[in-house]
């Protein structure tokens, strides 16, 4: 199969907005890239016929309940079985934002021992409390097994911003020590909140944005085929759009965010 | 026969209520002399089952597939005849 | 309420042999808000055809006539001691305009939103919209649908809705509780739930919410003062507005319930300690992911061509939208009400057609196409209900099942009898303020960052997706350390370097001393904030939230403010295209100050070229562009100092143009590292933002600001709010063409950036002035809210 033959979904229901500058992203980066209702998927199209199954961002379904989770269970209840080829074949899932606690509600995220029918972790309400939208700067951490990051050097610092209210990723009470020696050892962590130099935010407002446990901003499954993340790579994607861009004297013409969409774009280029 | 049942959501012990604490404060703010506030959020839930036992397990189905995230929630469950 | 009667839901009402008493009792009992002279046109009406109304028809003209849906002050007669000025809207907001005739303005003030173009077929719709009485009663909700609203005229233009602004004023945040009247919420309360329901309508659906101002004034607190706007972009080959008879209108959206019923009546009402009773079903509910879903069905429609109009539905529900596409397109219109889908089935006719519940849209469909559209709307699972269509008549027929419930000529609905108000204004005698100058002059410079309306918004703007659509270039925080930039740019096309650039003008302090400078004030502070950023080639929107204008005094004001509105948009040579007044702004604390917003929407020709507000490279020269003079009337200083009057910054034409444009072409020419403009707190606060926002320092010297030799006190120097100035960070190689391209206007440098992070101003006789950390200017700038908040 060739690069140019393959397709990423980007899916959206009501209340997805980040869709069109997320393919946007993919396209710039070299994929072809649709956006694809939801019910459309369920009734005409078959979501084996894509090769990247992206969730971005937004409010799906009013994000009632809890962010995420109605997408979550309508995805694992229409399209269950068609996800569960999906991630056995490892093709790479994407979720971004409301994507990431969609990944999570699904049971699809850590995805420790296979889909979970219950959520192992959860995107809990931010501390402090509220919606917040800011640059923050990450740090790569994965040793190589995301397929999403290959392309960014480990212990690099990226500038990325988030914009939610309900990004506090954690564990359950108790588990937390377990879970994490879990994601370490499957080099599960990809992204931790950090300040400009990389040291760690150790949970410090406001360099990790929403009070995350470990400052835990992206973390994907063993297979490195499916990343979750808060921070929106799509809106870090050409340099006009960091925040101070003016700045920076020379323009090179690109910001880190698009690392991500490279690197899956140069994955699918290689199996090819 | 038609059932009602009442779903409580709310935080397991341990777990920071950030809504709550915000909410406290506003209504502090309104000059209540509040100590402190959780925040839970309820389902009304009207269902057809064969009785009561039953709608109590689908209702708790319910939960764990939709209404509760087992990392960070606890539910409570009262069903009755529906009126 | 009228309960249902449903063996005959359609009530009359005698009218016919009623008298001047009864006319008013009608008026009152129905919540109609029609006037003595209103009312009498009605019965005259029905006289002649000799029949009584019945309630669907009252409350169709009393939503149509209300002010909120025919600004009938602004196009109503004016007495004043000078004579009879016939029409407010057309002898002075539109006139700048049409004297103007400018090419690129396509549509202005003729449908939901102006339209200007942008590049090539695009297009640039853009709306600003007041919601105060909502908010006052249920800040939430209020708040979160004025912002639903606001989209809902830019999609009401078939555009794509691309950006947001807000602006917010309140009362002090500190304010004494037991000073609250009752009926009346604390700014505190009304702050929080007005913030909460910009931020969740914008970020719910993906709008980035990117340009605004909070401002606090004590007259906000029985008049909280809610200004939401959106941008939209939209490609004019698809703007579709051919509607015919035979038609179909379309309902698309939400249910429709008992929410908002007389909200436009209500806003054209003072707010009294009864309101929120009488107001609650008057407030509607936000749900804007159902609008995310109209957004989407709506924009496939207009790319594939398959309505011939559409209209949002606001204030006035059915009755007002219905109305107007019928009169627009010189069509009647035949409604079956019983059609519309219902959230509770008990609603009486009269509810259904005034209803004012969110989320819907009405659009007409040629028959040809309507199954298409319905299908559109059916794959985005929006609800879309053919409720009638249009005719040739001329005539407005409701049915609800077999009954008539209306038949009204539209020529009629939409020739109420002129409103005339009187119109008196006594010019106040301005004093400057008399009080001995500080003798130590850096607790002001504290005390000014601190203070509300200078203080950083940024816990609030972060509450707000700036961000998302990744298309916000220059963005409301700046960098790291939050900079306040003067304007937004939003590159919406993918392709294009082209950037709409928004800001706004607003000083409400000056208005209290003379709405005619306020609004020359605000016009200014618009256009100058969008310039410096490289904004061009502007548009402004006009938003009046003022008192009742049935008081002499208040209707004075509010001419002064429209003869500053024609004169200095003329001589800007920057059109309105679009406004809307909100009168009526009493509480029983006193009218609200005579506010004016001014919205710039300006054009940048390459993103890249834009600028922002941070220091950039120490040893690069700082230029004061523009005459500097003692003009400390409604300042910060002032109020600081407790002075209210004296004499307020005035616009002088045509020096203030060259400024903006030599702003313009120095950002053109690459001479430009960072521009700020001057506002409150004057040249000091605006040199101390630039260096917050960069890890730079500043050296100042105030002997060296141009053509200020009248000015002798350095208090003036540094706080006075003098229109039409920026201070400008230029490289030292440059300074020779800056100075040449600057030439028409007052300039000079008057220091240099620093690399140590320092902020130091010299006086008059080279002494230190100013001697602060930049750390001490960020610390008390970033608390000043909080600090408000806390106590």
């Amino acid at each position: 199969m060739k690069l140019e033959e393959t397709r990423v979904c980007i899916l959206r229901v009501g209340g997805t907005n980040c869709d069109i500058e997320t393919r946007e992203a993919f396209q710039k980066s070299g994929a072809k890239a649709e956006i694809v209702h939801f019910n459309q998927l369920v009734k005409q199209q078959s979501l084996l016929d894509f090769n990247v199954l992206v969730i971005p961002g937004g409010f799906s379904y009013g994000d009632y309940v809890r962010a995420g989770a109605i997408w979550a269970k309508m995805l694992i209840a229409k399209l269950g079985n068609d996800i569960k080829r999906f991630v056995e074949e490892e093709r790479p899932i994407l979720g971004i934002c409301n994507g990431f606690q969609v990944l999570v509600e699904a049971g699809l995220l850590p995805l420790f021992d296979g889909i979970s029918p219950f959520p192992e972790a959860a995107l809990g309400t931010n501390i402090p409390t509220g919606y917040n939208c800011r640059w923050v700067y990450l740090k790569h951490i994965n040793h190589g097994s995301c397929i999403f990051t290959h392309k960014i050097p480990q212990n690099l610092v990226v500038r990325i911003p988030v914009a939610h209210s309900e990004g506090r990723f954690m564990f359950g009470n108790g588990k937390e020590e377990k879970c994490l020696e879990k994601l370490l050892e499957n080099d599960q962590l990809v992204f931790r909140y950090c300040n400009p130099s990389g040291k760690f935010a150790s949970g410090e407002y406001p360099t990790n944005p929403n009070g995350a446990f470990f400052d835990i901003a992206g973390i994907c499954d063993p297979s490195g085929k499916i990343l979750g993340l808060m921070p929106h790579p799509e809106r870090s994607f050409f340099n006009w759009q960091r925040p101070d861009w003016t700045g920076e004297g020379s323009l090179c013409v690109h910001s880190d965010g698009k690392l991500i969409f490279d690197s899956v774009v140069e994955y699918l280029g290689r199996r090819t | 026969m038609l059932y009602q049942a009442l779903v409580k959501i709310h935080l397991k012990p341990g777990h920071s209520d950030p809504e709550g604490e915000m909410t406290a404060r506003a209504l502090k703010e309104l000059l209540y002399p509040v100590k402190s506030v959780r925040v839970n959020k309820n389902y009304i839930i009207l269902l057809e089952s064969k009785s009561k036992s039953m709608a109590e397990a689908r209702v708790e189905d319910m939960c764990k597939r939709l209404l509760a995230n087992p990392t960070k929630d606890e539910y409570a469950i009262q069903v009755e005849k529906a009126r | 309420m009228m309960p249902l009667n449903s063996a005959q839901p359609i009530q009359e009402v005698e009218i016919i042999s009623a008298n001047d008493i009864e006319l008013q009792k009608i008026s009152k009992g129905l919540s109609l808000g029609l006037n003595q002279k209103e009312m009498e046109a009605v019965k005259r009406y029905f006289s002649q055809r000799r029949r009584n109304p019945t309630v669907v028809e009252l409350q169709t003209i009393g939503q149509t006539w209300s002010e909120h849906c025919f600004h009938k002050t602004f196009k109503g007669s004016v007495i004043t001691k000078k004579g009879k000025i016939q029409n407010l809207f057309k002898t002075y907001i539109a006139k700048a305009t049409d004297e103007l005739n400018l090419p690129w303005c396509i549509s202005v003030f003729e449908d939901n939103a102006g339209i200007i173009s942008f590049h090539e077929k695009f297009g640039i719709a853009a709306k600003v919209e007041t919601h105060n009485h909502p908010s006052a009663i249920e800040p939430f909700g209020g708040a979160a649908t004025g912002v639903g609203g606001v989209i809902r005229d830019i999609l009401g233009v078939w555009a794509d809705p691309i950006a947001c602004t807000d602006v917010l004023g309140f009362g002090p945040l500190n304010y004494d509780h037991n000073k609250l009247p009752r009926g009346i919420k604390h700014p505190k309360y009304l702050f929080r739930g007005i913030v909460d329901g910009i931020g969740c309508y914008g970020n719910n659906m993906g709008i980035p919410t990117v340009n605004g101002a909070i401002y606090f004034d004590d007259s906000y607190v029985g008049n909280v003062t809610v200004y939401c706007g959106c941008v939209g972009l939209i490609p004019m080959d698809k703007f579709a507005r051919n509607a015919r008879p035979g038609d179909t209108i379309l309902l698309a959206g939400g249910k429709t319930g008992r929410d908002g019923i007389h909200g436009v009546t209500f806003a054209s009402a003072e707010l009294t300690e009864k309101s929120e009773q009488i107001a609650r079903p008057a407030v509607q509910i936000a749900n804007p992911i159902e609008e995310e879903k109209l957004r989407r069905g709506i924009l496939k429609i207009r790319d594939n061509e398959l309505a011939s109009g559409i209209t949002d539905l606001g204030g006035g529900g059915l009755s007002s939208a219905v109305g107007e596409m019928a009169y627009r397109f010189k069509c009647g219109a035949h409604i079956q009400l019983h059609r519309i889908p219902l959230k509770h089935d008990d609603l009486a006719p009269w509810e259904i057609y005034i209803s004012e519940s969110q989320e819907r849209m009405l659009l007409l469909v040629p028959n040809s196409s309507l199954a298409d559209v319905l299908k559109i709307f059916g794959e985005e699972e929006v609800e879309a209900t053919p409720i009638g269509k249009l005719t040739d008549d001329k005539i407005l027929r409701i049915n609800y099942a077999d009954f008539e419930a209306a038949h009204l000529d539209i020529d009629f609905l939409f020739s109420p009898p002129r409103t005339e108000r009187v119109a008196r204004w006594n010019q106040p005698k301005s004093v400057e303020p008399i009080f001995p100058e500080p003798s130590d002059l850096n607790p002001y410079v504290l005390k000014l960052l601190s203070s509300p309306n200078i203080a950083s918004k940024e816990k609030v703007v972060r509450t707000y997706d700036h961000e998302v659509k990744g298309s916000t270039v220059i963005k409301p925080l700046h960098g790291d350390f939050g900079g306040p930039n003067d304007a937004a740019i939003i590159k919406p096309l993918q392709d294009q370097w082209k950037g709409v650039v928004i800001s706004c003008g607003f000083n409400p302090s000056y208005g209290r001393v003379d709405p005619y400078w306020m609004a020359a004030s605000a016009i200014d502070e618009a256009i100058r904030n969008n310039s410096a950023v490289g904004g061009r080639r502007i548009a402004l929107l006009d938003n009046f939230v003022w008192g009742s204008p049935e008081k002499p005094d208040r209707m004075g004001s509010l001419l002064r403010a429209c003869e500053a509105c024609y004169k200095f948009a003329k001589e800007f040579e920057t059109p309105f295209i679009s406004g809307k007044d909100s009168l009526y702004n009493e509480s029983p604390l006193g009218p609200v100050t005579p506010s004016l917003l001014i919205t710039a929407i300006g054009i940048i020709p390459d993103i890249r070229k834009s600028v922002s507000i941070d220091l950039k490279m120490f040893d690069n020269l700082i230029y004061v562009v523009g005459q500097s003079f003692a003009e400390l009337g409604g300042s910060e200083y002032a109020r600081l100092k407790k002075h209210e009057d004296g004499f307020v910054p005035k616009v002088r034409v045509p020096q203030a143009k060259y400024a903006m444009e030599g702003i313009v072409n120095a950002i053109d020419n690459d001479l430009v590292r960072a521009c700020h403009d001057l506002s409150e707190g004057g040249l000091a606060i605006a040199a101390a933002e630039m260096a917050i926002s960069s890890n730079l320092g500043l050296e100042l010297r105030l002997n060296n600001i141009a053509c200020a030799e009248s000015v002798r006190r350095k208090d003036y120097l540094l706080f006075s709010e003098s229109n039409s100035r920026f201070l400008v960070e230029v490289p030292m190689g440059k300074a020779p063409e800056f100075s040449r391209i600057m030439k028409k206007v007052p300039h000079s440098i008057i220091g240099k950036v620093t690399k140590d992070p320092h902020f130091c101003i010299y006086g008059l006789r080279n002494e230190i002035v100013i001697d602060l950390k930049v750390d001490e200017l960020r610390r008390a700038w970033k608390s000043g809210l909080e600090q408000q908040y806390e106590t």
